[in-house]
């Protein structure tokens, strides 16, 4: 069976340094994975360079077997929220409608069914009533939730996210990984970038080791284990 | 004041300016929202040695000059572009030495001019530089009023991809847009605005019309669409009041100019608009302090 | 013409120290914004004393400038508007002010706007500068020189200062610089190097002074030291060699030094020994050799030792377990064996140990 995603010797260099070193990894139809490493370890530019975001010096991707270029619309991108200017003037509403954009295509505008659409994914995430807000209006955890929104009314294959839990409240963290979940139950795949080791293995059930090359990659039982850490973070690893 | 307004002449620059602020609020609105505010004003500098090529080259007719001034905005713009990309410059640094190194083989361009083409005189680019609203005819309103029916069909079809680009690039490239071709389309639409106006404003003050309005729409409207559309308005305004100020505050010993008073105007709507949006956030605290 | 050079070069360098600042801190365009404003500062203090030799209006002008920096700050310190909305908003308002002013009062004193609006360095030389009765040479190369020789001193004496507010403000803070303090001085310092600069090349292309030199300097070091010596070093030579055409071809010397300034950053950006586009070129071409003779050696030592073994490493039909073209598989074949990490043994190629050590080490 063809994996959700597929990395094939992907080399990804900033200047001299290559940031992502001879990477393969095959993330399976199903998974919800996280990528952990150290801090420069090349988590954020894999995902950009898997969405080609990122020119790769080497290698391709694969996405269900497309390449990314016509693959990655089957993706739904949540990018880490500091990426954006909250200032911007638009609503939690439109916001989260920006997501139907892709397959309506070129010309033709969101209709009934989008706001249906729309509607239904800020009850899911919990902010049903927040929809006429300016999006700078919301706190960090509610901002978390609208950028998620925007993902699941596009009704994806796979879901990347560039740090989900970074900086949101409990109540988000739960919202969302409750969302996820549901996702992989489905039959989605989903993989994110993480930065918290102690939630690893309550929170997903496949991770990747990242330090600029794949230290281990598979179910958390086989690759999450003291030995990888200790290769991925040097002594300073604690779980 | 009504009966300025019936001197055709008068009535004649009013829309005139009026259809340039119009244009120029309108497209600066997402140039502003993208923080890209100065794009305008490096334009409007950087057309000066496409103008001046254009003069050499032989051309006279207003519409050839302002197509060589819109190629010289344009290239500048993708230079800059590039070296942002290539990380070769910070943004504001490749701006400013785009901006002052074309403007300055501009200026000699403009001198080598002065000395080899015998009809060239210091009026073209005095009108450059500060923009001479009075003698705009009603062809030169007709063009305005063109390329801002053609900017606004092709904002308006393109709607989708240009908001998402102004607001999330990144997520834009994902869902597929092309992000590269429609950046360089948007600031194709800017050089063109700005262009436009240079004639009748001059440069600093085309840079004005391009950030004050949209500024000054942002503080009453909290979406893009009726943003633009408001900022539009504020812009048609300010050029349309601010000719008539002009002609008011004219005696007969004096002239005053026609573009200073149109920014001014322009200005003057920020901070009224700056203005309700501190006293409103000053009620919000005060409402949550008593509560 | 050497009068002309010695203005110009004094006005490069001038503008060449503040400006490696503006570009560090990314302020190129407060920069531009304040050298708009000076036109009001002068017109202002003119009214004031009304003699347009006066030194005051010196002052006058570069008081502008700040006042134009403290303006948009404020207006960011709102938090209605961003800093480019802010800059692309003040400057233009106090420069129509200045405009309006110069035009509607002082049509017929010796304030001629166009010259200030872009300066005449064939001119510049003309005025004497005067101490006491002393001829100090000529006022456009002697005001520009003397702000030089002060910013210089400024920073000798608080490189360390300028260093951390420019590299790392939060670190500035914390070890109890007063940012701030750094800040306004610098802000001073540039307002009074663009007056300085005005009379011979004004408000706009004073612009590509600030900007051009320092960015060529910064793609060729990263040390603020050398930064500055060469930004120094890049600004004069532009202004000697710029002085020199526009006397050949009889144009305006502020534009044709603007126009060398240009030139010699796309070379620079084209040669730039380390982050250059040709150098760049150069080293992605050398990564993906690297990278291609790494993958045929991790190749061989997956299969060194397993039945395929005969298969997988014959040089004839070797491309098509690559998946590259058969040039290709020949070019790095023939590099790899010229560094030794290859031999060929009979049909077959055979790992080195050095070959051996290399896929090994590539972490496969």
């Amino acid at each position: 069976m063809t994996p959700a995603i597929d990395v094939h010797d992907l080399t990804v260099a900033y200047r001299e340094k290559p940031a992502l070193w001879d990477v393969d990894l095959a993330i399976p139809t199903g998974s919800l994975m996280a990528i952990v490493g150290p801090n420069g370890a090349g988590k954020t530019t894999l995902l950009k360079s898997i969405l080609g975001l990122i020119p790769a010096v080497a290698g391709n991707v694969s996405i269900h077997g497309e390449p990314f270029r016509t693959g990655r619309r089957r993706v739904a991108y949540v990018p880490q929220k500091s990426s954006v200017d909250w200032d911007f003037p638009t609503t939690v509403f439109d916001l989260v409608r920006m997501g139907t954009y892709g397959r309506l295509g070129w010309f033709r505008r969101p209709g009934a069914a989008e706001r249906e659409a729309t509607t239904t994914a800020l009850r899911r995430v919990g902010l049903g009533d927040l929809g006429d807000r300016q999006i700078g209006q919301l706190s960090g955890g509610q901002q978390q939730r609208a950028f998620l929104a925007r993902a699941l009314v596009q009704d994806a294959d796979v879901y990347a996210l560039d740090e989900p839990l970074q900086g949101v409240d409990a109540v988000t963290e739960r919202a969302v990984m409750d969302i996820l979940r549901d996702l992989r139950n489905a039959g989605k795949t989903i993989v994110a970038v993480h930065h918290d080791l102690h939630t690893v293995p309550a929170y997903f059930d496949s991770v990747t080791l990242l330090n600029v090359k794949v230290i281990a990659s598979g179910p958390v039982g086989d690759a999450f284990t003291p030995e990888n850490l200790k290769l991925a973070y040097g002594d300073a690893a604690r779980v | 004041m009504i009966g300025l307004f019936d001197e055709p002449a008068v009535r004649t620059v009013a829309l005139g300016t009026a259809a340039i602020g119009a244009l120029a609020g309108f497209i600066g609105t997402f140039a502003v929202v993208r923080r890209q505010s100065l794009l305008g004003d490096a334009i409007s500098h950087a057309a000066l040695p496409g103008l001046a090529l254009a003069f050499l080259l032989g051309a006279r007719s207003p519409i050839v000059l302002i197509a060589g001034a819109a190629v010289a905005g344009w290239i500048a713009m993708a230079l800059v572009a590039g070296m942002v990309r290539g990380r070769h410059a910070s943004f504001d640094t490749a701006l400013g030495g785009a901006l002052a190194v074309f403007f300055g083989i501009g200026l000699a361009l403009l001198t080598a001019i002065q000395k080899h083409v015998p009809d060239a005189t210091r009026h073209g680019l005095d009108r450059y530089l500060f923009g001479q609203a009075a003698i705009m005819d009603e062809t030169d309103v007709r063009v305005v009023a063109a390329v801002g029916l053609v900017s606004l069909g092709i904002v308006l079809a393109l709607w989708k991809p240009i908001q998402l680009l102004c607001f999330d690039p990144d997520f834009a490239a994902v869902q597929g847009w092309p992000i590269r071709r429609l950046d360089a389309l948007l600031a194709a639409l800017v050089v063109v605005a700005t262009v436009t106006g240079l004639q009748a404003v001059g440069v600093v003050l085309m840079s004005s019309l391009l950030v004050a309005p949209a500024v000054a729409a942002r503080q009453w409207l909290n979406r893009l669409g009726p943003m633009a559309a408001l900022a539009a308005a504020f812009g048609g305004f300010a050029g349309f009041a601010g000719t008539i100020g002009s002609h008011l505050l004219s005696a007969d010993n004096r002239t005053v100019p026609t573009g200073p008073v149109i920014v001014l105007v322009a200005t003057a709507l920020v901070a009224i608009s700056l203005a309700r949006s501190l006293f409103a956030r000053r009620v919000v605290v005060l409402a949550r302090a008593t509560s | 013409m050497i009068d002309t050079m010695l203005v110009m070069a004094a006005v490069a360098a001038a503008c060449a120290v503040p400006g490696v600042f503006l570009v560090l801190r990314k302020m190129v365009l407060v920069g531009d914004a304040m050298s708009h404003v000076l036109l009001l500062g002068i017109v202002l203090a003119f009214f004031v004393v009304r003699d347009p030799a006066s030194p005051a209006l010196f002052f006058g002008a570069a008081a502008a400038g700040v006042v134009t920096v403290a303006l948009v700050e404020l207006l960011q310190h709102t938090r209605l508007l961003k800093e480019d909305a802010a800059i692309g908003l003040v400057f233009p308002a106090l420069f129509s002010i200045g405009t309006l002013l110069a035009s509607m009062y002082l049509r017929n004193t010796h304030l001629d706007v166009d010259r200030v609006l872009l300066g005449s360095a064939e001119l510049a030389y003309l005025d004497r500068f005067t101490i006491a009765g002393r001829d100090l040479g000529p006022r456009g190369f002697a005001v520009p020189a003397m702000v030089f020789l002060a910013t210089v001193f400024l920073v000798a004496v608080a490189y360390k200062e300028l260093k951390l507010v420019s590299f790392d403000p939060g670190l500035a803070t914390t070890l109890g610089f007063k940012p701030a303090l750094v800040h306004y001085a610098l802000m001073l310092g540039v307002s009074l190097t663009t007056v300085s600069a005005f009379d011979a090349v004004g408000p706009v292309l004073v612009l590509a002074f600030f900007a051009v030199p320092p960015a060529a300097a910064r793609l060729l070091t990263n040390r603020l030291s050398i930064l500055l010596v060469l930004s120094v070093a890049i600004a004069v030579s532009a202004a000697l060699a710029g002085t020199w055409l526009a006397f050949r071809l009889d144009i305006t010397t502020a534009g044709t030094v603007c126009t060398v300034l240009g030139t010699l950053f796309a070379l620079t950006i084209l040669a730039a020994p380390d982050r250059g586009l040709i150098a760049e070129l150069l080293r992605r071409r050398r990564l993906i050799r690297e990278l291609h003779g790494t993958l045929l050696v991790v190749h061989l030592h997956r299969h060194e030792g397993t039945p395929a073994e005969a298969e997988e490493s014959r040089r004839e039909g070797l491309e098509a377990h690559l998946n590259w073209s058969r040039e290709q598989t020949a070019r790095v074949s023939r590099r790899a064996q010229a560094e030794g990490w290859i031999v060929a043994v009979g049909d077959c190629w055979k790992l080195t140990d050095a070959g051996r050590d290399r896929a090994k080490a590539a972490g496969t």
